[in-house]
């Protein structure tokens, strides 16, 4: 309810609650985002917890992982790691941009960064279709879709935003004052490709 | 039937940005509502029928319309997401992306002016409020009928009239609604109502997302019921759905699987709801030291549900992955690890208890220290003892596993944690108990709920005590010493602090007051039959009948029997509630602005409280419990204060 | 004051007697069938004599605050801003943290005794199965049999396994319960003591037959069981 418009519509005067005392310093929605994320990560967790089960705790897990015949692809992989952390600079770079003002900086930013991250989800689902083994090929192959998966599926959450950053953007809807709903988009993105560089070291790597 | 009173003008249906459809029956059909959520549900189940047949078409995979995969997705995700969409409860964020115009301070979606309000997105928290406890309360008397009937099956040894799908099915659901349906949002009801107005803000931080939050429910109430539907009948392995025998089942048990999630989801949008508001919208003066011990609980309640509640989505999301993608996070054979299961459900379900009795020890705070006349005693070791809680209660999940097969080095340090909660809760009930002494104790049916939860809960805690021991736990595990267990803390403890609350705040929530009379002879027939129905549970189950089985030992016939006559007693004392409530709500007395003289800020508003909370936001200037404390006042009103002399006259 | 607090007492020890002749005029467990279980039950009745004083004192203290200081509804008074006693609040944290941690180490010696194996326990291999038990005496070459047959007196190690879902093996005079875990191994100790026949039963759902998951347990002499043994061989 502290809001205020991104882009003031209207702007009549409008008969509406008394504004609420703002009793931290801390935005709420920056607050709710990271609350937001925190609950994320104990999701995340979860899913690390069951890797946890099924190669450490396991009596009979393979000491080989994953077991013999098959490989992950590290090296594909790698380079998606690597196309998803530079995005998360452009994404910087971007709402940089936009606070100081340059908006087609800004837009070719954000631009940049949704490509990225359309990129590395093409490859992912490429590396699925080209890996070797499916789903039902054994508990290795469960962990190995199952974090990669969750994460896929974070990346769509986060382009998504980016996209209605976009949207939003290339309709002239934020500026140096108003640029939340850029930095939210933001500190999502920045979350995903974290994960991905906790999830790339745990499956591929380890 | 109106909660909120109204200035007609600062309702709009329509605000000018959202062209408003044109004729009456071209609204009612596009127009955000129940019937755009139906008829956008139907589409969206089509369309992720099509999404997943057209899929497996094009991998070529065989067969193409294979429902065990078709229904999960359509029927329980697109669907519901469709349903919220058609409901309107995406309405705000679509012309966003879009860049179409928003407000984001538009409150076209506040307030109820009829009873039809309350079937539409509603941003009011206190309409939420009153959705919720409104929806849960329903599910309430689902789950218990279906108590009704296993009870009835109970009575004697043997089958007498339910196969035993049904019954595994009863008892599954019955637990699951009362769960995930009743206890945790029913809470979370509650404190949507109240905490907002005991902060001193006009509503909750995300009023928008709240608003969704609420809308989750139905649709995870609805996936449970409809299970029954399912080829094969409904889920069957009890609340806790362990693998690998859930994944074995027939398709009811992605009922279960997805339901978890929706109501997952709700908890844990309405808990960040919660958090921000609190941390970031409370009144000039009000220090978390001079919060409400009810709002220290939905905060401490609200940490837990963000942290632990991903667990059971992740628990949840893997059973359904082995049942559906053939992975094999669980199964032995593929390589899974069985015990897995029961970590991560534990992880998240143990926490889940403390969600389901922290708030209502702060309800409970709430109501002895106003009806006792006394400030809380002890206010910041209750503050503390909550938080104290909060850490023990991540550290204690195998408690539920000691037979589990677990690491044999879990089971003392488990052991240690468990019996350590003791101390924290300890605190609270001695405090409560020492703010009654001295007291001017009046005897008003919310008091004597508060009163029985005490009492009841601490029954259902030491018993807790023994099956933290791990030898009892060995010996007592499984069996209907559990269900008491269940039944004191759950009943005893969380259902009577919701009646306590809703009794308490059901002046300020309609504008009349309860009856009473009715009121206490609800309490004394609950707290009665209550205890004739659980209390012999201990017996049998120590004696040897373990829990979920639909034929038992002979010898505990006649014992089954004066419990299920009891239980009848106690479904029936919930018909004095239901009663009262609804009549009182429709035609009862008219309830003043602060009947309880109590001092924290929901009172300080009428009955029910003006659209916005607040004319100005109130400056807070002490605790909230200064009873007695000659001129201590918790707050000062500035115009609100107007707005009392003008309801009085 | 002085003869409130002594009316409190006598409300206390009135209600402390009472729910002390329920704990003892009923005979809440099972009789103990094994050494197992007599140590559990010592457990149990030390964590009974706590939880019944502490039920005495709360519901006293509700009980006669209720008696004492209950006024009419109408009535305007507040009561005497107490908000708080530091002392009382530390015996309330320190007394129970006590009690709590008394259990707790009594509960762990328990625990580590009937976790002791002595020599040469009698091996019983149990492999769940819905629904049905099967008992597999390894030291008897793999001897099978669907009844549990046990001589009275020697210890006794399940190690047991399930094939489909999980089921747990318990025999409710033995005060012993177990998990059987598909794909991995638990085990528990029991030392018959008492001769007779006992059920053996499935105490976690595990479909829908979980509730008639029952079988047999026979404690019989050691003579009886060589007897025993010797038949099913032949
Ligand atoms: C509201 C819900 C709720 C609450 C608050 C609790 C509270 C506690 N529970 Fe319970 N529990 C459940 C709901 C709850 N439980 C449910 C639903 C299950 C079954 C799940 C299933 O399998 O289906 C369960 C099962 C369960 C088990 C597993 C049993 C088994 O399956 O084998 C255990 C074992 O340790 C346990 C222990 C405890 C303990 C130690 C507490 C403690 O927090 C209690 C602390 C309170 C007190 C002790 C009383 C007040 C204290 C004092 C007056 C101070 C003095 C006290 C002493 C010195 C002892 N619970
Ligand atoms: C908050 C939680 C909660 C609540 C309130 C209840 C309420 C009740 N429960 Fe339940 N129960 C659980 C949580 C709860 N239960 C859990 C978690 C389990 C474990 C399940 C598992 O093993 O997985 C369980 C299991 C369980 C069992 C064990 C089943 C088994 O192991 O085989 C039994 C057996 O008696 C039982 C009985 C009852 C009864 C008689 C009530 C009564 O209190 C119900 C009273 C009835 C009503 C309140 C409704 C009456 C309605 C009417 C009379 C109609 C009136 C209509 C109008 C007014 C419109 N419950
Ligand atoms: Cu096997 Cu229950
Ligand atoms: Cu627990």
């Amino acid at each position: 309810m502290t809001s205020h418009a991104e882009a003031v519509h209207g702007g009549h005067e409008h008969h509406g609650p008394p504004p609420a005392h703002k009793s931290s310093r801390v935005d709420a929605r920056v607050l709710g985002m990271l609350l937001f994320i925190g609950s994320e990560i104990m999701l995340f967790g979860s899913f690390f917890t069951v890797y946890f089960f099924v190669r450490v705790v396991n009596p009979d897990a393979p000491s080989e992982w994953p077991p013999p015949p098959y490989e992950f692809p590290v090296f594909v992989a790698g380079i998606n790691t690597a196309i998803l952390v530079t995005s998360s600079f452009t994404m910087h770079w971007a709402l940089q941009s936009i606070k100081r003002g340059q908006r087609s900086a800004f837009l070719a930013g954000m631009v940049i960064t949704f490509v990225m991250g359309l990129a590395f989800l093409l490859t992912q689902v490429i590396e699925y279709l080209h890996v070797g083994f499916n789903t039902g090929d054994g508990a290795f192959a469960s962990v190995f879709f199952g974090l990669t998966g969750l994460h896929g599926a974070h990346v769509a959450v986060g382009l998504t935003l980016l996209g209605m950053v976009i949207i939003r953007g290339f309709r002239g809807h934020f500026s140096p004052e108003h640029h939340h709903g850029v930095e939210l988009p933001g500190i999502y993105w920045h979350f995903v490709d974290i994960m991905w560089i906790v999830v790339y070291s745990t499956v591929y790597l380890l | 039937m109106t909660t909120t009173q109204h200035e007609p003008e600062q309702v709009e249906a329509y605000p000018e940005h959202f062209e408003p459809p044109h004729g009456p029956t071209w609204r009612l059909i596009f127009g955000p509502g129940l019937v755009r959520g139906v008829w956008v549900a139907g589409l969206f189940f089509v369309l992720g029928m099509l999404l997943v047949a057209g899929l497996r078409f094009w991998w070529g995979w065989d067969p193409v319309w294979l429902w065990d995969v078709i229904l999960p997705i359509a029927g329980m995700v697109t669907a519901p997401i469709g349903f919220l969409g058609g409901i309107g409860a995406f309405d705000y964020w679509l012309h966003y992306i879009s860049g179409r115009p928003t407000r984001p301070e538009d409150h076209s979606g506040h307030g109820a002016r009829t009873w039809k309000d309350y079937f539409r997105v509603n941003t009011d928290h206190k309409v939420i409020g009153i959705q919720y406890l409104v929806t849960t309360f329903t599910f309430f008397t689902i789950g218990g009928l279906m108590a009704m009937f296993f009870r009835a099956e109970l009575a004697q040894p043997g089958l007498q009239f339910l196969d035993s799908q049904t019954f595994n099915g009863l008892v599954s659901a019955h637990a699951t609604l009362m769960i995930f349906l009743f206890i945790i949002p029913a809470f979370a009801g509650i404190a949507n109502f109240v905490v907002p107005l005991m902060l001193g803000a006009p509503d909750m931080a995300f009023p928008r997302l709240n608003a969704l939050s609420y809308w989750l429910l139905p649709i995870a109430g609805v996936l449970f019921l409809a299970s029954f539907l399912a080829p094969g009948g409904s889920f069957a392995t009890g609340w806790t759905g362990y693998a690998p025998l859930a994944e074995g089942q027939p398709l009811g048990q992605t009922f279960f699987n997805m339901g978890v999630q929706w109501a997952g989801a709700s908890s844990v949008m309405t808990a960040l709801n919660f958090l921000v508001t609190i941390i970031t919208m409370r009144a000039p003066g009000m220090t978390f030291w001079r919060m409400p011990l009810l709002v220290w609980a939905n905060f401490t309640t609200s940490l837990l549900v963000v942290i632990a509640t991903p667990f059971i989505a992740g628990s949840q999301f893997f059973v359904m992955f082995d049942r559906i993608m053939h992975t094999s996070f669980f199964t032995p054979e593929g390589g899974g690890y069985a015990l897995g299961y029961q970590h991560i459900f534990w992880f998240y379900s143990h926490p889940a208890v403390y969600i389901m009795m922290l708030p209502g020890f702060g309800i409970v705070s709430e109501v002895i220290s106003a009806n006792a006349r006394k400030p809380i005693f002890g206010y910041r070791l209750m503050a503390l003892s909550l938080v104290g809680i909060l850490f023990l209660g991540f550290s204690v999940w195998a408690h539920h596993m000691f037979v589990a097969g677990m690491a044999d080095w879990l089971r003392v340090p488990m052991m240690i944690t468990t019996l350590l909660i003791a101390i924290p809760t300890g605190i609270k009930v001695f405090s409560w108990i020492a703010t009654l002494w001295r007291g001017r104790i009046h005897l008003t049916t919310p008091m004597l709920f508060a009163l029985g939860f005490v009492t009841m809960f601490v029954i259902g805690g030491l018993s807790g005590i023994y099956l933290g021991s791990v030898p009892i736990d060995i010996a007592a595990s499984d069996t209907y010493f559990i269900v008491a267990h269940i039944h004191y803390v759950l009943f005893g403890g969380s259902v009577f602090t919701i009646f306590a609350g809703v009794y308490f705040w059901f002046p300020k929530m309609t504008g009349r007051m309860y009856d009473e009379r009715l009121g206490k002879l609800h309490f004394w027939l609950t707290f009665v039959s209550f205890n004739a129905t659980f209390f012999p549970m201990h017996y049998i189950g120590l004696r040897g009948m373990p829990r979920r089985v639909f034929d038992y030992d002979e010898a505990f016939g006649d014992l089954n029997f004066v419990i299920t006559i009891a239980s009848f007693v106690l479904g029936a004392s919930f018909v004095v509630f239901v009663y009262n409530v609804v009549q009182s709500w429709v035609r009862g007395p008219v309830a003043d602005a602060n009947p309880w003289r109590a001092h924290s800020l929901e009172w300080q508003v009428s009955s029910p409280p003006p659209i916005f909370n607040f004319d100005e936001i109130p400056q807070v200037v002490g605790g909230p419990y200064e009873y007695g404390v000659p001129g201590a006042r918790h707050a000062v009103m500035r115009s609100g204060e107007a707005a009392r002399e003008v309801q009085h006259a | 004051m002085r003869k409130g607090i002594v009316q409190l007492v006598a409300i206390a020890v009135l209600i402390g007697v009472l729910v002390t002749l329920v704990a003892v005029l009923f005979q809440w467990l099972p009789t103990s069938a094994s050494e197992e279980f007599d140590r559990i039950q010592d457990i149990y009745w030390f964590a009974t004599i706590i939880s019944i004083g502490i039920f005495a004192v709360v519901a006293a203290v509700v009980v006669y605050s209720v008696w004492k200081w209950r006024v009419p509804l109408d009535d305007d008074a507040d009561g005497p801003p107490i908000h708080g006693h530091t002392g009382l609040e530390i015996i309330w944290t320190a007394v129970p943290a006590i009690l709590v941690i008394a259990i707790g180490i009594a509960s762990a010696v328990v625990l580590s005794e009937n976790g002791r194996a002595g020599e040469r326990p009698l091996q019983v291999n149990v492999v769940g199965q819905q629904f049905t038990w099967k008992f597999v005496y390894s030291d008897y070459g793999d001897l099978t049999s669907g009844e549990l047959v046990l001589p009275v007196g020697r210890e006794v190690r399940f190690t047991m396994t399930s094939v489909d879902v999980i089921h747990s093996f318990w025999v409710p005079n033995f005060g012993q319960k177990q998990d059987a875990v598909p794909g991995i191994e638990t085990t528990i100790l029991v030392t018959p003591k008492r001769t007779g026949e006992f059920a053996v039963i499935c105490a976690e759902l595990c479909g829908l037959g979980h509730a008639t998951m029952r079988a047999k347990a026979r404690v019989v002499t050691q003579s009886e069981f060589d007897a025993w043994v010797k038949e099913q061989a032949g």
